[in-house]
């Protein structure tokens, strides 16, 4: 009796491990950052210090001295102490150096992104109904400061990589005028951890990187200064670790950055951008001048009410590359009842009733919303994917996110004067009782910021990517489609979107062709 | 004494009651012995945990979510009986735009198993190991929360049960399990979870599931009633940040109180076999979860085979 009941019992566990493992063994690895080995580079752009900034007047406008001589006694000291690091790792240093790798942009703009989405949440009522906002005055809050919303990532993106793209132009020119070879070809028992490559050490672009981008995030994330302090430290030490810079290419690389980030944040802090959150007086007198013009008006759905939309004075923030926000301000929409209003409304009562799996997937797959790295963030980790694919180094990085980023930034400036220039109201005010998958964000419809990011995104990395132009322009459609599955935007608020985004993204793209790298 | 199924549903609110659903009694059917059943279970809430900050969020309002669970169970033999559940479950809120949900939710199938049993004069002590396994039914959404069906995730439950019955009137039953949750398969490509997550799988954390309950026969063993304490607690997973939506990957914990009762006819020729059920819990205290308050009715009809 007692060994039947064993058995069972030995049968059961059996049969339950069996299980558990089965659940277990289906368990994906969640990836924190793109898992990518440093590559070699498909090209090095040895002109690219002949390249246009966008911040300066050229690549010689930060003066950078000329190193010591290879065989100097200083230098010869460098890279005996760069020796004796590099030759002696521990695991961690290992570790450190291959998740950096030779394009260390990469990283740098997936921290960005995570910071986004760490700070991308909306300032909750307090317990009277009022809202306190976010304040750089007082960043630890609450709420804390920023709220990361699309056009501050928008912005905040633009910032780091144009930054990134300056400081690496000015180390490329340096890097030729001064061709210091890499510290491996000048002795080499020195290892390198990354591909070889003819390209000159000095200045660093890996310090310009790690010192442009931490001090970029600072200044927009100002909670983050020990995150921030600790990963360009670490990346600063990676240079040594991994073979590629001795401490003199390191310091020219940080006098670099450091001269590039004060340009941009001094642009940074006479763009018009703290009064983009304007007072309500102002908002309330937008929200009049457009229902004096239009006859309508939109109102915040949430409870307790919001009292002022985000950003209504975005479209007011200085643009990159678009002279003037009237140039891509897209025709009127079709006023609410009117016959066209009404083809366009009933579609979303339509897929409220019946959306496919399909089609759901699509609306939570750019969804981007409260919470994660916001659509800018989506089509930079689609960019850095391509980056990762086409092999570029980081100079051609650089610019392929400054573009990309200026283009972004421009297109919400554009859709966001839209947006309180027409003052449109959501499907959920002009349909009482609809519901929706997606919550419906706190600004005006017309245009679709999804459609417009995007319109704009997928004509930059069309352009810049000519063999993807298929592919993102798809990804496109794809994104300004999902905010009419998600219910939060009628179908005529994406496809101007999708049009405004384009024609921002011809000025960038004009620029683009004119600065020399093509 | 008439061996009845019995089920205890319990509703946790924020996701799903009847994932933790528990098959936690010391009943067993008899060999041939087949019962159907069928609860309804209403969970309803106007406040929840952010974290351990408990809040009121008028976009949401009251939340109802109503569960639907037809369930059989089978004595393969005296000792070992299986039990088959497909629970539908409907949510909705009256604040707010967002749309409610409807749809199964997850098939589970549990084996009990009555490792002990032994009579000392009029008292007894048994105890038994149950296994559950459930996963979803369909493709539904997980990462929808609070509307969202369940978790969408394999989940495998070990149990063991305890109970010391005096008299045959008075019983004090106890159980612990562990709850082993694989992944869920969400529509986004990347979420924030204490850092940057670029995948569409999300680690569903593991659970600690304990009750005690006490409880008693009266009319002739026509009735039961038990009070009951169950805590449900994830092992890990992050908070509901700020003002923000919850997540699968969430650290979910609950500590409830209710009681239950159950009337079986057992003389009353045309409705034999039937018995009635109801249940009462409320949420005490509990972090990313809503403070619900739940009701449940059932019925249940069992014969030989």
């Amino acid at each position: 009796m007692i060994d039947t009941t064993m058995k069972k019992l030995i049968a059961f566990s059996l049969s339950l491990v069996l299980i558990i493992g089965s659940i277990t063994s289906c368990e994906n690895e969640l990836p924190t950052h793109l898992n990518f080995s440093a590559y070699k580079f498909s090209d090095l752009d040895t002109d690219g210090g002949n390249w246009q900034p966008i911040l300066f007047a050229s690549s010689s406008t930060i003066v950078i001295n000329s190193p010591a001589a290879v065989n100097s006694p200083e230098y010869q000291a460098e890279l005996a102490d760069l020796k004796s690091t590099a030759q002696n790792l521990s695991g961690s240093q290992v570790e450190s150096v291959a998740y950096w790798t030779n394009n260390p942009i990469i990283r740098w703009n997936e921290i960005a992104l995570e910071l986004a989405a760490k700070y991308n949440l909306i300032p909750p009522p307090n317990p009277d109904g009022t809202y306190t906002l976010p304040s750089a005055a007082n960043p630890a809050g609450p709420p804390p400061f920023p709220f990361a919303h699309p056009p501050y990532t928008s912005r905040m993106l633009a910032y780091l990589s144009v930054a990134q793209f300056d400081g690496l132009i000015t180390a490329w020119h340096y890097k030729y005028e001064y061709n210091r070879p890499a510290p491996y070809e000048t002795d080499s028992d020195i290892p390198y951890a990354y591909a070889k490559n003819s390209l000159p050490s000095y200045p660093s672009d890996g310090a310009v990187i790690a010192v442009v981008s931490r001090d970029i995030l600072k200044a927009m994330f100002p909670l983050e200064h020990d995150y921030l302090n600790a990963l360009a430290e670490e990346h600063l030490n990676s240079l040594k670790w991994s073979g590629s810079n001795t401490t003199s290419d390191i310091e020219a690389g940080k006098v670099i950055g450091t001269a590039v980030k004060t340009a941009a944040l001094a642009r940074a802090s006479t763009d018009k951008m703290s009064a983009a959150q304007t007072p309500k007086p102002i908002s309330d007198a937008i929200k009049q001048s457009a229902f004096d013009r239009f006859g309508w008006s939109w109102d915040n759905q949430e409870s307790p009410v919001r009292p002022v939309g985000l950003t209504p004075a975005f479209g007011q923030v200085t643009m990159w590359n678009v002279p003037n926000v009237v140039d891509v301000r897209p025709v009127p929409p079709p006023a609410p009842g009117s016959s066209e209003f009404e083809k366009d409304a009933q579609e979303l009562r339509d897929f409220a009733k019946n959306l496919t799996t399909n089609q759901r997937k699509i609306a939570n797959w750019w969804s981007d919303g409260l919470g994660t790295y916001t659509p800018p963030g989506h089509w930079n980790r689609r960019t850095k994917e391509y980056i990762v694919k086409y092999e570029l180094n980081p100079l051609r990085s650089a610019r392929t996110f400054a573009y990309l980023n200026m283009a972004v930034m421009d297109a919400g400036i554009a859709c966001w004067d839209a947006k309180y220039y027409y003052h449109y109201p959501r499907p959920i005010q002009t349909m009482p009782g609809f519901k929706t998958i997606l919550g419906t964000p706190n600004f005006p419809s017309y245009t679709s910021g999804h459609s417009t990011f995007s319109g704009a995104a997928a004509e930059v990395l069309a352009y810049i990517f000519p063999a993807e132009a298929a592919a993102v322009r798809d990804w496109a459609i794809e994104a300004a489609e999902s905010r009419i599955y998600g219910g939060i935007h009628y179908r005529f608020d994406s496809e101007a979107g999708l049009v405004q985004g384009r024609a921002v993204a011809s000025y960038t793209i004009a620029r683009a062709e004119a600065d020399g790298a093509d | 004494m008439k061996k009845i199924l019995l089920l205890q549903v319990f509703c946790i609110g924020f996701v799903t009651s009847v994932l933790s659903q528990t098959f936690s009694d010391a009943i067993m059917m008899k060999k041939k012995e087949i019962c159907f059943a069928f609860i309804y279970d209403q969970g309803t809430w106007d406040q929840y945990w952010e974290g351990t900050n408990l809040i009121t969020n008028e976009n949401i309002g009251t939340f109802t979510r109503s569960t639907y669970m037809p369930m059989i169970a089978y004595g393969i033999t005296d000792k070992l009986n299986v039990l088959l559940s497909t629970p539908y479950v409907s949510t909705k809120s009256d604040g707010g735009q967002l749309a409610g949900v409807q749809g199964f939710q997850d098939v589970n199938v549990a084996l009990k198993y009555e490792i002990i049993k032994k009579d000392f004069g009029k008292h007894r002590v048994s105890a038994l190991a149950v296994a559950q396994f459930g996963t979803p039914m369909s493709n539904y959404l997980s990462d929808y929360m609070p509307y969202s069906l369940g978790l969408g995730t394999q989940e495998f439950t070990g149990r063991v049960i305890g109970q010391y019955e005096f008299n045959k009137m008075i019983y004090l039953r106890a159980s612990a399990a562990y709850v082993w949750r694989g992944q869920t398969e969400v529509e986004r490509p990347y979420y924030y979870n204490n850092g940057s997550y670029y995948t569409t799988y999300m680690d569903v954390p593991n659970a600690v599931n304990y009750q005690v309950i006490l409880g008693g026969w009266a009319f002739k063993q026509s009735l039961r009633m038990e009070a009951f304490y169950n805590i449900m607690n994830s092992v890990e997973g992050d908070d509901i940040r700020r003002w923000n939506m919850p997540q699968p990957t969430n650290k979910m914990e609950a500590t409830q109180a209710g009681f239950f009762a159950q009337y079986y006819f057992k003389s009353i020729k045309p409705i034999k076999g039937f018995s009635l059920m109801a249940s009462y819990n409320q949420v005490l205290e509990g972090r990313n979860v809503g403070k619900a308050t739940n009701l449940g009715v059932g019925i249940t009809y069992q014969f030989t085979f």
